[in-house]
């Protein structure tokens, strides 16, 4: 068996002594001690009712990764590579022209019906850094730190609706049930910090991602595994907060009451399941006092909000990234950003490539060029991997639905061909990889799916993606399904 | 586990080294057996090569035909009785590596190539997998001697396993307590904390009548069901939402109080299963027959704008397959949707063949959840039994039945989202045909044979617009003109006369409008589209009234449950293979049949889908008892006999005690007659369900995960039994039964689903303390503090719940404003009801939670956590007046030990 079928067995038998070789100080050593000395011999015999498996406990992956650390930024609803980052002067000769038929056949897209009208680039194209990468001047930004990024031009999927093609790109299938990366990778690995979550999720941009919290649920894994959303208004971890007439030093005299009877209850049916709670609820006393500490960005100094545009007075995504960092640096496995609002077909003002794409890169361009600088100059970008993308691409058509026109410029939905990026460990960094026709239209030269970027991600953390495997309804899943490539041409 | 395995290992290892050289010197013909000797090395060493995935060398090990027929290198892999003329052996003891077996990994050892030659000398017999041999009534254990078991043992279920336990120097535990046997039973039997008093003042003498009486009791309580329909609804993926994207509401609340009625009624499991499968099948069926079948319309729906339906169709389809097999039958057969079964010999078209039972139903991804069952008001329910009636007089059965079911069902409808040709019109967001200006679109394929009457369901946003109708093409001849009036949106009816054409042809529909101000502007939307020969009886007496009453029925705003219901012939779909279970690429047609490794054909039973339930809940079904039995024991002990509820095939794992399982599930299809309540009652009423929990070390040590049931297994309660309990504690807790879903205090901005307008809206009054069961459940946002004690999000089947225990959960109980609600209320409850000082009080709501006194060390606890936080300066600030009940620094401490208490191990598992 794996490596991890102790884990998996010690979730079962509901045996764990979880997080006290971490909590070692405070409440957490009256537990330990309790249980090294205090309780009876059957304990102490190691005969495999206590066993040390914490769900979390930092693990070492398959081989050494080049990562420890994950920030997975997904803008959901699936930025225009062709505004962006893939420069096709020959697009621009094209616009207004009707799109040849050769490029219709066979194919489904989500909305365009009949024949569409090709669309040119609506943003101007420059070369940066030493790298010479195309980026716009939508994102000034990044453009300053293009020998830092990793392209991968030419990836495709095979879905074209948001929440099927999100779905695959997070968990590995279009459908719904099965776990996210996060979930994976902190099964996987642990976490290093446990008095956070080791899987944290920040949304911004007014709603979920498409796909909902499937996007970063556990699916078939314990539920331990499951993304923690923090949120930006109420409790950032939701029930973190004492109610208001409890202070801490009340919380800890009832959690110190409650694991005093708990202890009694050991004594008398001998479950290790008891002692685990115990120490749950020392971590939990913990987690109150740590989340709302790293949650709150009131306190970073003035220049660190000017480099991201952060504001604590506002829920924007430039705060999630700060907090993305501040997490990343305490210790949280992964972090996973959704920002909403990048699908612009141009049926409206927030939904067109000429206003809304605009803004929305406005709205993070900065803040996501700052997150890499603040990760470099604090050593941590070396030991990170970020990951930029969406969930498709969109077509070099203008959207046309049976010759309704509309009102602004547009893309439809395009699964062929569109642009991510990546920065940090393990990668050649100002390198691009694969490339598309002319038009932008196809993936010509390394290609890559969402298997491949899954399989890649979890072999920069030091994971073979087929090993890391759970047992469900009668088989071994695994996150790349029966797919996935390492791409081993953007490996440093 | 690791111990006991090894122990077993150890010993059984040695036992059968032992046997094998006794048994080679003694009887060199000892038989092999296939499934307990050699399945297991082929599964090991061969199967991923050649088996239902890979066949290399043109050699499979899965069916019995294919291994021993020619492989491609020309030669016989096994030769039944000549081991050395077999190609498999030579592969197998090869010194050339490029031919040693298996390929590229370490050679098979010994022992096993050993036990591979001697099974085919002895003609390499194939056998049959444990669970697909029919179910026998082994025999019980004789114990009659044995003065320890007679002591212990209560029913035949103790024979099974105290033969196991005693096999492994274990004694059995002694009852538990009686407070905790009644918290226990009544924990698990309906889900929620017994009376406290139940077993109080009751002697030994008298506690073996009383028990008795007491599980009668809590099997007649109408919450039973509840907690049993909670169990199927696990299974049934049951959720009040759509799922995907945009995750919208879906009425589907009367499955879940039709679940609720069944299991109090004890419906026998046959019939229970034979309603949610096919209940629309049945000749008369009754609007409960029909909300059954609501099981399998669970299954999600995409509302996604730009999603082919037909992709999403297709998807719910295969969900129902996966669903049937996983929840009734214990089998993984989602596997073979793409490939052969890896390791059980199920063949990849069989898949389909299944598939074939469930892909004539007419849904096909609307956004209304077509087809839906219309739940009628009495008045309308009156109205529909005169119209029944009339039509009973003046009409032929056919046709009678034929409106009884429009008027029920609107069906069957030809959906409008599957018109293609669009020309100045659209799917609107891929749900509704709408036209532009000058607008067309086709239907393709459509029986024309005896309608002179089309019935559309439509809204018009303009006056003056016209359709017209032509066969063929556009230009082809005119079948039917119809001027639709301006409904401002609103959802309307026509009835269209057309004129009758003999054959199938593709409609093409036009519509014109003067009065549209662009070419933008839509014009009209339609739902769906109804052909028929018209409402019958024209010229009979009552003909005007009932055709009146027909169009009431059929307008009425009724209130909706999905529902399955078959195609009319003219409907047909043909089931293809998917090849390697892509739906875009198709394979050869199939017709519907059950696959044959069960060794149970489906004769003389109709070759639908009704059918396929009457072969599941066959008494010979090899399964079917089986896995249901195994799951009704792991929701009394936890884990199950055999520990894959899911999967009860060569991967999941060995039944625990495979001969009490069998005993189980014979009982329950002879004796029982399939009644769930009759079995549970004889699973509680064993000595095995009714031991102590305590732990001797000596257990710990040989059997740490107590699969041999020498002692009461101690469970965390499930998410839902934590609310509720923590509700009938405090007094807060709403017995309401039925009805829609509730939405209790959930925190802000759970719900952010985009495109999707609908908000948590908190209900007011009891419905906040509802049974966690009627929480309004959103698959992609699910109600988060049942999450985190790991609920299922319910988007696909699951068959058990990994229970977890993190600090996620310690923050609910402490913090959720339901549990400080209910501490709030538990501190009132004990100053109201628990006597004049804190003791009283706290001795009081102990034995509320527990059922028995509250311990003096545990009291003392308790009463210091209450004299800090009383002394504590916020609490001093107020006047103490300790004579005072409600005194208010009194009541806040209480409040604080009240939240502990609450918070307790020993309340939040089972003792």
């Amino acid at each position: 068996m794996d490596f991890h079928s102790d884990i998996i067995r010690a979730l079962h038998q509901q045996t764990r002594r979880q997080f006290l070789k971490q909590g070692s100080l405070g409440l957490g050593a009256l537990a330990l001690t309790f249980l090294n000395g205090g309780c009876s011999d059957s304990s102490s015999k190691g005969n495999g009712i206590i066993t040390d498996q914490n769900p979390f406990a930092p693990k070492p992956p398959h081989f050494p990764g080049r990562v420890k650390n994950v920030i997975y930024i997904h803008m959901a609803g699936a930025p225009s590579q062709l505004e962006l980052f893939e420069y096709k002067p020959e697009l621009l000769k094209l616009d207004g022209q009707l799109c040849p038929p050769s490029l219709m056949e066979g194919k489904r897209f989500a909305f365009i019906r009949g024949i569409p009208k090709m669309l040119g680039p609506q943003a101007i194209f420059n070369q940066h850094g030493e790298s010479r990468a195309w980026i716009s001047n939508l994102l000034p930004h990044l453009s300053t730190i293009a020998d830092e990024l990793t392209f991968l031009k030419a990836v495709h999927t095979d879905q074209f609706n948001h929440a099927p093609a999100q779905l695959l790109m997070h968990t590995g299938t279009p459908r719904l049930g099965r776990p996210s990366l996060g979930s994976w990778v902190t099964y996987g690995l642990g976490t290093e910090n446990s008095n956070l979550p080791g899987f944290v999720v920040l949304t911004s941009g007014g709603n979920n991602p498409d796909a909902g919290k499937s996007v970063w649920g556990n699916g078939f894994l314990p539920s331990v595994y499951q993304g923690v959303h923090c949120r930006s208004d109420g409790d950032p971890v939701l029930f973190i907060n004492n109610p208001s007439d409890i202070d801490q030093e009340k919380r800890k005299s009832t959690i110190d009451a409650i694991n005093d009877i708990n202890r009694l209850t050991y004594q008398e049916f001998k479950d290790a399941e008891t002692l685990t709670r115990i120490s749950q609820y020392e971590l939990a006393y913990n987690m109150q006092i740590t989340v709302p500490e790293v949650m709150n960005i009131a306190d970073e100094p003035e220049y660190i909000h000017s480099m991201y545009g952060s504001n604590p007075h506002e829920s924007i995504f430039a705060n999630n990234a700060l907090l993305a960092r501040k997490l990343v640096e305490r210790g949280v496995r992964f972090v996973q950003l959704f920002d909403w609002g990048w699908d612009t077909h141009g049926t409206s003002e927030d939904g067109s490539i000429d206003i809304g794409l605009v803004n929305k890169c406005r709205q993070t361009d900065k803040a996501v060029t700052a997150l890499i600088l603040d990760l470099k100059q604090r050593g941590l970008l070396d030991e990170t991997l970020v990951i930029w993308g969406g969930e498709f691409g969109r077509t070099p058509m203008q959207e046309n639905r049976e010759g309704k026109v509309n009102p602004f410029k547009g893309r439809d939905h395009h699964a062929e061909a569109f642009t991510m990026w990546m920065a940090g460990g393990g990668l050649k960094k100002g390198f691009s990889y694969g490339e598309t026709d002319e038009i932008g239209y196809s993936a010509m030269e390394g290609k890559v799916d969402p298997f491949d970027i899954q399989a890649t991600i979890l072999h920069l953390l030091g994971f073979d993606h087929e090993r890391l495997t759970y047992p469900f309804q009668g088989r071994n899943f695994r996150l790349t399904d029966v797919g996935g490539r390492v791409i081993k041409e953007i490996l440093a | 586990m690791k111990i006991l395995h090894k122990n077993r290992l150890i010993a059984t290892g040695l036992i059968l080294t032992v046997l094998t050289v006794v048994a080679f010197l003694l009887f060199p013909e000892e038989k092999i057996d296939y499934n307990s000797q050699v399945k297991p090395i082929l599964n090991k060493h061969c199967i991923s090569c050649h088996g239902g995935v890979k066949k290399n060398g043109g050699f499979s090990l899965l069916f019995e035909g294919e291994a021993k027929a020619e492989t491609k290198s020309g030669h016989l892999a096994i030769i039944p009785g000549h081991p050395d003329k077999s190609e498999m052996i030579r592969r197998l003891t090869s010194d050339d590596p490029e031919e040693r077996m298996p390929y590229e990994k370490p050679p098979l050892s010994s022992a096993d190539i050993k036990i591979l030659r001697k099974w085919i000398a002895q003609g390499a017999q194939w056998g049959i997998h444990w669970a697909y041999l029919p179910v026998g009534n082994p025999a019980t254990p004789d114990l009659k001697n044995n003065d320890e078991f007679r002591s212990w043992g209560r029913n035949d279920i103790d024979n099974f396993i105290y033969e196991k336990i005693h096999a492994y120097g274990l004694t059995p535990s002694p009852r538990a307590a009686l407070p905790i046997l009644a918290r226990r039973l009544s924990l698990d039997l309906i889900g929620l904390p017994p009376p406290p008093d139940s077993f109080d003042s009751i002697s030994s003498a008298e506690s073996d009548t009383l028990m008795d009486s007491f599980v009668d009791a809590l099997m007649e309580s109408p919450h039973f069901g509840e907690k049993w329909a909670g169990m199927w609804m696990d299974l049934a993926r049951y959720s009040d939402t759509k799922g995907y994207e945009r995750d919208d509401s879906r009425t589907i609340w009367k499955y879940r109080d039709w679940l609720i009625k069944s299991f109090n009624e004890d419906k026998p499991y046959d019939r229970f299963l034979i309603e949610q499968i096919a209940g629309d099948l049945f000749e008369n069926p009754t609007e409960d027959d029909m909300i059954a079948t609501a099981f399998h319309r669970n299954t999600m729906t995409n509302d996604e704008g730009g999603t082919d339906n037909e992709e999403f169709r297709v998807a719910a389809v295969i969900d129902r397959v996966n669903t049937t097999w996983e929840t009734v039958m214990g089998t993984s057969f989602a596997c073979v949707q793409c490939h052969s079964h890896p390791f059980d010999p199920i063949k990849h078209d069989e898949y389909y063949k299944v598939m074939a039972f469930f892909n004539n139903t007419r849904d096909e991804d609307t956004f209304d959840d077509y087809p839906v069952f219309r739940h009628f008001s009495e008045a309308d329910s009156l109205n529909f039994y005169e119209l029944k009636a009339w039509l009973h007089q003046n009409a032929d059965q056919k046709k009678a039945r034929e409106i009884q079911m429009l008027v029920q069902t609107w069906q069957p409808t030809i959906n409008s989202l599957v018109s293609d040709q669009f020309v100045n019109s659209e799917l609107s967001d891929t749900k509704w045909l709408v036209y532009r200006k000058n607008g067309s679109s086709r239907l393709r394929d459509i029986s024309l044979d005896g309608k002179n009457t089309i019935i559309a369901r439509f809204r018009s946003f303009k006056p003056g617009g016209k359709i017209d109708i032509h066969i063929d093409s556009l230009t082809g001849s005119k079948i039917a003109s119809y001027s639709f009036p301006q409904t401002d949106g609103r959802w309307d009816y026509a009835e269209i006369k057309c004129l009758e054409t003999p054959g199938r042809h593709d409609l093409h529909f036009h519509y014109t409008n003067s009065n549209l101000p662009d070419s933008l502007s839509n014009g009209i939307m339609f739902d769906w589209l109804y052909l028929s020969d018209g409402f019958p009886g024209k010229g009979v007496s009552g003909y005007e009234a009932n055709k009146e009453k027909f169009w009431q029925l059929m307008k009425i705003n009724a209130f909706q449950t999905p529902v399955m219901l078959e195609n009319p012939p003219e409907m047909h779909r043909q089931t293809k293979v998917f090849e390697r279970g892509n739906w875009l690429t198709q394979g050869e047609t199939v017709q519907p049949g059950v696959p044959a490794f069960l060794e149970l054909p489906m004769d003389n039973l109709p070759n639908n889908r009704l059918g396929l339930a009457q072969w599941i809940t066959d008494p010979s079904h090899p399964l079917t008892a089986r896995v249901y039995v195994n799951r009704l024991w792991e929701q009394l002990f936890g884990i199950g006999i055999v520990e894959t509820l899911e999967d009860f095939g060569t991967q999941g794992i060995a039944p625990t005690h495979q001969a009490l399982l069998d005993h189980l599930a014979w009982k329950f299809v002879h004796e029982f007659h399939w009644s769930t309540k009759k079995m549970l009652k004889y699973i509680v009423s064993s000595a095995t369900y009714q031991q102590s929990s305590k732990s001797a070390s000596e257990q710990l040590e040989i059997d740490p995960q107590n699969r041999l049931y020498a002692r009461g297994r101690r469970m965390r309660l499930s998410a839902e039994q934590i609310r509720d309990q923590a509700l009938v504690v405090s007094g807060l807790f709403s017995e309401k039964m039925y009805g829609p879903s509730v939405m209790p205090f959930q925190p802000e901005n759970i719900w952010n689903s985009p495109y999707n307008g609908r908000k948590w809206v908190q209900n007011s009054g009891e419905n906040q303390y509802r049974r966690a069961l009627y929480t309004y459940w959103k698959r992609t946002g699910a109600y988060p503090s049942m999450l985190i004690f790991d609920a299922m999000p319910r988007e696909v089947c699951a068959s058990r719940r990994i229970s977890t225990n993190t600090p996620l959960q310690a923050l609910v109980t402490l913090n959720d404003p339901v549990y400080v609600e209910a501490a709030d209320r538990f501190a009132m409850r004990m100053l109201k009801e628990g006597g004049n000082t804190p003791e009283e009080q706290i001795s009081h709501g102990y034995y509320l939670m527990m059922c028995m006194p509250i311990t003096e060390e545990k009291l003392n606890i308790l009463i210091n956590l209450y004299k800090s936080v009383k002394n504590d300066s916020l609490i001093k600030t107020v006047a103490l007046r300790e004579t005072d009940k409600n005194d208010s620094a009194h009541l806040a401490a209480m409040k604080i030990v009240a939240n502990a208490m609450l918070n307790l191990d020993e309340f939040i598992m089972k003792n």
